[in-house]
């Protein structure tokens, strides 16, 4: 009888393994279905877009060659197709955007982009005449203007250029709108338009601009600076600088440029990242401990709680950090306390700190001073990922947190299995942001160690770095203190391939945006 | 005729300036005595007062200390030549960052300017710097202290009006522990030191005063001629006795090597009785030492066995003009008068800062002044410094190993070749 029922038990499991699986086998086949669906999807938009590229071109050809005498005359009198259709304002309003780009190249670009081959030829010049007090200066090339110049001026051909192309396919369909007796906007009703159905370009523009003028043409500068030699013996307007091709990037990773510059680089990226993995994922989990912490019933007073770590929000960053320095130095008061309370003889035994010294070397001991720097980028982290956290916290269904509860579920499965998903679904792309802004976190690394650390690596000092030190605050050292701007810049490009690269992974492997349907 | 009358006018506003201060002093012998010099300076000013249009826009930085004072003596300025409309902003930027400000952009730096003479070499390689190839008020070259006119030179070229010669460092002590003997060697110093349960303080991890070891025993580090990178003996004979007077210094129970903030500290708590640091804690060290304040060249260290005299860094602060200036020669007119002696003379009763004008630095009220004394008596041994960026980093690195005791028992050898390679790698190309 017994064993009946264990085979029964066992064919009843086994039907059901059966069922699983091919269920499985179901589930799997639709997934490399989709997956290949997906695949082919991909390749077409890439070849549509690759189309349509040409299609741009194509279009403004067929516009030219197909449109009529007007059309012809504005590819060169770029006013002339609307002349033609009675749209004089219009006409007027590119006529004059014609010139005006005309006289700006004329006039202002093409000296400098005579230039931009070599960066300049004639050096700084000035002779004094102390009879009348003056100086007489040269006519002198100023490598960083005709850079800059030339980029600006290369821009505004671009735009001009998609400018020009909209024009003829614009003056084109105005000819075909014209033969085929549609309504040909008056002027005023064009500007009707960019308040109604044209809303969008009337709100962008501005934006675009400050973000071409104030984002854009800065790091299209820093990226040709990496091409340079600019630096300390090469500082404009007193001396030129020149293209150097790849040079930089090869001197980063061999050791030509100091004895040691390679071996500082590679060090400081391990440190630098090794920094960002746990002073991102340090305050973010400490911060959802100290929500939860704060959230449980139990606890009493929990505005007053919130308000406290809110207040250390309040006082500026580097206020604090600069006052933690303090109180961690040497010296420090935290170190008297140590002493007096025999922590310091502790460390000693335990061999945590050396015995030759008769302090904790909290900031000026390369592992402590790691540690440390963590440890505070907690405190001063901690309070802003608890207020998010405590918001999204609060807004977590109670439903499902009832239902679980109803289910048998503990407090700990409820935390695992409901909060912490629904905190990362909401932060997974917040965490990315922090990852990479601890990747540049310029304020707590310079701001506790500037001036307080001492490397004694001597490899690391002839490259003037430490072992503290994140990319972004060796790149501020070399270029600030040493003018080294060609390096500086070749670390900015190489940190922001680092970020791209990871923020990219990240962003595509972990939360694409059509994985809200696997978390509901 | 209208000119002639303004001739008459400046020309009597010069006997005035002459009689109020330094601002128009005979410059008939000046011309003389400064070999640079063409024209005849009188009628430099002359011309320049003619030809001068319209408001002349100066700016001139000084430290954020100093504001008062520079407004005051450009307020004077500008009574000097009332004929001419001035509008001279004052602005703040320290004498030990002006390089940085200033190299950003020179265009944008301002006319005149305060500057630490350690960064004269990157601000003649900037260019921001007009060489002073003639004088008008008062002769630069001839009337500063040779330290200050040495110090303000750059391969021949004077590029700088010297200003203050007090920028250097020396030995603070208290007179309840030390006599005038004790404090002319080291050991006996720290000997005292230690007796009493004190200590005697110098920043040994700081490449600024680890020099006066080294150079003191005669082996030399320097700016090499392309004016950046240098170059270093360190390494040499008898470097590693002077690596191992200073790890002896660092272990004698009577030493320590103190930062600023921590000597300042030590002085107030009465923990450390004498030190080695600049006019700039002569305040602190005057008010807790009191009647027992005193200061003094730097003493002997032994190096394998024998006394060797401490040479040190002398520091001078230095007015520039931007050669960029849209008024060169008024901006030269100015940076003349802010460093004449007389305005030398109020910087010093003002800030207690040493003058660079021989005059003004031989006068009894400068010489009672125990700090800027003991800077004198130390002069002989001190040398301006002329050092290229890479030597900072690596001096540091080697002062905090040796502070620490050679914690990782390197050989002294290897430890004075790291540092020698770090501070004179090359500058990238």
């Amino acid at each position: 009888m017994r064993e009946k029922y264990d085979e029964e038990i066992k064919t009843e499991l086994s039907d059901e393994e059966i069922d699983n699986l091919d269920v499985n086998a179901m589930i799997h086949e639709q997934r490399i279905r989709e997956k290949s669906a997906e695949k082919e999807k991909r390749k077409q938009q890439r070849k549509e877009s690759v189309q349509s590229v040409g299609r741009y071109f194509s279009d403004a050809w067929e516009a030219f060659t197909r449109g009529d005498v007007w059309v012809k005359l504005s590819s060169v009198l770029m006013g002339a197709g609307y002349f033609a259709r009675k749209q004089i304002i219009n006409g007027l309003l590119v006529m004059l955007a014609e010139a005006g780009f005309i006289f700006f190249i004329a006039f202002y670009s093409v000296p400098f982009l005579a230039d931009f081959g070599t960066l300049g030829t004639v050096k700084f010049e000035s002779v004094f005449d102390p009879v009348t007090l003056q100086n007489t200066v040269n006519d002198y090339d100023n490598s960083f203007l005709i850079l800059l110049n030339s980029i600006i001026s290369i821009f505004v051909i671009i735009v001009f250029v998609i400018f020009y192309i909209a024009n003829i396919k614009n003056v084109y369909k105005l000819q075909l709108d014209k033969e085929s007796g549609k309504h040909i906007n008056t002027f005023r009703e064009d500007l009707n338009e960019l308040v109604n159905d044209r809303f969008h370009i009337t709100l962008l523009t501005l934006p675009v601009i400050g973000v071409i003028l104030m984002n854009i043409i800065p790091i299209f500068v820093l990226v040709a600076v990496a091409f340079t030699n600019y630096d300390q013996q090469h500082m404009p307007p007193n001396s030129l600088f020149t293209w150097v091709g790849l040079a930089n990037f090869k001197s980063l990773f061999s050791n030509s440029i100091t004895a040691t510059f390679g071996y500082a680089f590679g060090k400081i990226l391990v440190w630098t990242l090794v920094w960002a993995v746990f002073a991102t994922f340090t305050t973010f989990i400490g911060g959802i401990l100290l929500a939860i912490l704060i959230n449980h019933k139990r606890v009493k007073l929990k505005k007053m709680w919130r308000t406290l770590f809110i207040i250390a929000i309040a006082v500026p960053q580097f206020v604090t950090l600069l006052l933690v320095r303090n109180f961690f130095a040497d010296s420090g008061i935290v170190n008297t306390i140590c002493s007096n309370l025999g922590i310091t003889r502790l460390l000693q035994n335990i061999g945590l700190v050396s015995t030759s010294i008769d302090y904790i070397p909290f900031l000026t001991d390369p592992g402590w001073a790691k540690f440390m720097i963590i440890m505070i980028n907690i405190w001063v982290g901690v309070p802003y990922q608890m207020l998010i956290s405590t918001g999204i916290l609060m807004n977590i269904p109670s439903d499902q947190i009832e239902s679980a509860r109803i289910d048998g579920a503990s407090n700990w499965q409820i935390f695992w299995h409901i909060k912490i998903p629904h905190i990362l679904f909401i932060q997974g792309p917040a965490l990315i942001t922090d990852f990479v802004k601890n990747i540049n976190n310029f304020n707590v690394i310079w701001l506790l160690t500037q001036n307080v650390f001492i490397t004694h690596d001597q490899a690391l000092a002839s490259s003037n770095a430490k072992e503290v030190d994140l990319l972004v605050t060796w790149l501020f050292r070399l270029t600030n203190e040493y003018y080294n701007y060609k390096m500086a810049s070749v670390i900015g490009i190489v940190v922001f391939v680092i970020c791209a690269v990871f923020t990219l992974i990240t962003y595509t492997r972990t939360i694409k945006g059509d994985r809200e349907e696997d978390f509901r | 005729m209208k000119k002639k009358l303004l001739a008459l006018l400046i020309a009597s506003t010069m006997v005035v300036g002459t009689l109020a201060g330094c601002g128009g002093q005979a410059p008939a012998d000046s011309a003389e005595n400064t070999g640079a010099s063409e024209g005849t300076n009188a009628s430099g000013v002359q011309a320049l007062i003619d030809a001068t249009e319209g408001t002349v826009e100066l700016t001139v930085w000084a430290s954020e200390i100093q504001q008062d004072l520079t407004q005051q003596l450009v307020d004077e300025f500008e009574a000097l030549y009332p004929d001419v409309d001035f509008n001279i902003t004052v602005g703040a930027c320290s004498e030990a960052q002006a390089k940085d400000t200033v190299l950003t952009d020179v265009t944008a730096a301002a006319d005149v300017y305060t500057f630490a003479d350690d960064q004269i070499n990157e601000l003649v390689a900037g260019g921001a710097l007009q060489p002073v190839s003639a004088s008008y008020t008062y002769d630069v070259a001839g009337e500063n202290l040779s330290g200050a006119v040495e110090a303000a030179t750059v391969d021949g070229q004077l590029y700088a009006y010297p200003s203050t010669a007090s920028n250097g460092y020396f030995m603070f002590y208290s007179t309840e522990y030390f006599t005038e003997d004790d404090v002319k060697s080291f050991d006996q110093m720290m000997q005292i030191a230690a007796d009493n349960g004190k200590k005697i303080t110098m920043q040994i991890d700081a490449g600024w005063y680890l020099y006066s070891f080294f150079k003191g025993a005669g082996l030399d580090t320097g700016l090499n001629e392309d004016g950046v990178t240098n170059f270093c003996e360190w390494n040499q004979d008898g470097g590693t006795d002077v690596a191992q007077a200073i790890l002896d210094i660092c272990s004698n129970p009577g030493f320590q090597s103190a930062t600023d903030e921590e000597f300042q500290t030590g002085i107030a708590e009465g923990t450390i009785i004498a030190g080695v640091s600049g006019t700039w804690d002569a305040e602190a060290a005057a008010a807790a030492w009191g009647d027992n304040y005193a200061a003094a060249k730097l003493p002997t260290f032994t190096v394998a066995g024998e006394q060797v005299q401490m040479s040190s860094y002398s520091g001078y602060k230095l007015i520039g003009v931007n050669p960029h200036s849209d008024y060169v020669g008024w901006s030269m007119l100015l940076a003349e008068y802010l460093t004449c002696q007389s305005s030398q003379e109020k910087r010093f009763d003002t800030y207690q800062e040493g003058p660079a004008n021989a005059a003004a630095a031989a006068s009894d009220a400068v010489k009672a002044n125990p700090a800027i004394a003991a800077l004198a008596a130390q002069a002989e041994f001190a040398t301006p410094q002329r050092i290229g960026g890479n030597y900072w980093a690596s001096s540091e690195t080697l002062g905090s190993i040796l502070a620490a005791g050679n914690p990782d028992g390197t050989s002294l050898q290897e430890l004075l070749d790291n540092a020698v390679a770090g501070i004179t790698a090359p500058v990238s190309e």
